[in-house]
């Protein structure tokens, strides 16, 4: 029933093409506000509100992001280019993967935590590929940035920390929240640092070591209860119908 | 919106649509965005209430531009990275309240937060920045990631400040400078892409996917040895100026 379903709409929207849509709930009177200043012309076609959202996975040219199955990858985020993310990884709300420039892979069971940005420079002052790489086990704490680094397998990123072209976190590691490691700065195994920029805490103990995979493990399971919220295709589709339906525009 | 609805019944009406109800341009009080049509803005962006964007430029995902209490004017060719925010104040604590002026050629880094500053052409401000109220930023400077800038600070021309609280770093290179601005146009080029990208309708997405499964496994060798050529076709194909120079660090 809902393979029928979705073939009647997909008919639907190809007749219909989205703009007759958004020109009914769009248009208002500011595309004729002034151009005056700095000569700004608006366009009166342009889309104030389309009932799509974001798209969540933006191809650009023929790169295309992959998501794992068993992936969760939260409907706020925007993946774009050339991003990979593996099995039993999690992109939280808000985060953007921007793998315009150059690739960004998020390892087994890693995870990206809300309103993250990583994005790939073209290429980095280090001989390090200019990829933004996160091996597995990896927890990007909130809020962060990451720009070309690679991490290396079981780390901890703290929260709103900035890691800028070419640095490199060894395994092991973790880097306390807000840090700001400098361009081509390389974070060894199993220390602790911290500050903007970072600079080295302590070692880490065994024990503490053996922690980070264990937490990257417990956001896969907590992942795994969003992952059953929701549907594998957007059913927006159907409330669009119902829209049409109500208001009586025409297909 | 992506929810397992329990119920589909038709007797469910219109209280409940569950439509994304994000709009990119949102007007507010009696203010309105003027955006230029050669603006990129991503559609998960805000741009709210009294903000003029100039032409070129690009609003990232995820960006905030609110000009509620205020106004906001982003210049021409400025490109305002992902997740960042750009906000005025309508009081602060010595008093005076400026807009946000954002000049031409600027980069804000992804992330930045940027609170009723002005923001001279061709400046660059790091990923993560924080410029408090009432900084200027003077063309050419650089504002290092993750850098906080307090209140009232006023960066000059080609220097690099950074840290918390921001400090002077050190003078910037000619050559630098020159970059700030080859950046700005790299991203500009860029941006095109992605509106393009972001504007699609259903067909055209649909339809690249097909072609995207048809030319996965191209392999040219083996192409030439059998003797055939297959082209890529021209909605898989990236414009060339989207990349930067190759010994160019972005």
């Amino acid at each position: 029933m809902a393979t029928t379903l979705a073939r009647i709409a997909r008919k639907s929207l190809t007749t219909s093409t989205a703009f007759s849509l958004k020109r009914h709930f769009g248009t208002e009177a500011v595309a004729a506000a002034i151009a005056s200043t700095k000569s700004i012309t608006p366009s009166a076609d342009r889309v104030k509100w389309d009932y799509r959202g974001q798209r969540k996975i933006i191809p650009l040219g023929q790169w295309l992001p992959k998501i794992a199955v068993d992936a969760y990858v939260a409907p706020n985020v925007v993946l774009a280019g050339q991003v990979t993310v593996y099995d039993g990884a999690s992109v939280w709300n808000g985060a953007v993967l921007r793998g315009d420039l150059n690739k960004i892979t998020v390892g087994f069971c890693s995870n990206v935590q809300e309103r993250c940005v990583l994005h790939a420079a073209w290429n980095s002052p280090t001989g390090l590929p200019a990829e933004t790489s996160i091996e597995r086990y990896v927890t990007i704490g909130a809020y962060s940035l990451l720009r070309s680094c690679t991490i290396e397998p079981e780390c901890i990123i703290g929260q709103h920390s900035i890691l800028m072209e070419g640095s490199l976190v060894e395994t092991h590691s973790i880097l306390e929240a807000g840090s700001v490691v400098p361009p081509g700065r390389r974070i060894p195994t199993g220390e602790l640092w911290a500050g903007n920029p970072a600079k080295f805490v302590r070692t880490l103990t065994h024990e503490e070591t053996l922690e980070i995979p264990k937490l990257a493990v417990a956001i896969n399971d907590l992942s795994k209860t969003y992952f059953t919220e929701f549907l594998p295709y957007s059913t927006v589709y159907l409330e669009v119908e119902k829209l049409k339906n109500k208001l009586g525009i025409n297909v | 919106m992506r929810v397992k609805s329990k119920i589909l019944s038709t007797t469910l009406i219109i209280s409940c649509v569950l439509v994304s109800r994000h709009r990119t341009l949102m007007n507010i009080f009696d203010k309105a965005p003027v955006v230029d049509k050669d603006a990129f803005v991503a559609p998960g962006a805000s741009v709210i209430g009294d903000v003029l964007v100039g032409r070129g430029s690009s609003i990232w995902y995820g960006c905030v531009l609110r000009g509620d209490v205020n106004s906001i004017s982003v210049g021409s060719g400025t490109n305002i990275q992902d997740n960042s925010l750009v906000h005025v104040a309508k009081s602060n604590l010595s008093g005076k309240v400026l807009p946000t002026i954002i000049g031409d050629n600027v980069t804000i880094g992804h992330s930045a937060v940027v609170h009723g500053c002005t923001v001279e052409d061709e400046a660059f401000v790091g990923m993560g920045a924080t410029l408090l109220d009432g900084v200027v930023v003077e063309k050419h400077a650089m504002v290092a990631a993750g850098a906080l800038v307090k209140q009232n600070t006023r960066i000059p021309t080609g220097e690099v400040w950074g840290g918390n609280p921001a400090r002077f770093l050190r003078k910037l290179t000619d050559e630098e400078i020159a970059f700030i601005a080859q950046s700005a146009t790299n991203y500009s080029n860029l941006a095109q892409v992605h509106a393009a990208e972001n504007a699609k309708p259903f067909d055209e997405i649909e339809f690249e996917k097909v072609l995207r499964k048809k030319f996965a496994n191209k392999d040219e060798e083996y192409d030439s040895m059998l003797g055939v050529v297959r082209e890529l076709p021209p909605e898989l194909i990236l414009p060339s100026n989207v990349l930067p120079d190759e010994h160019k660090a972005k």
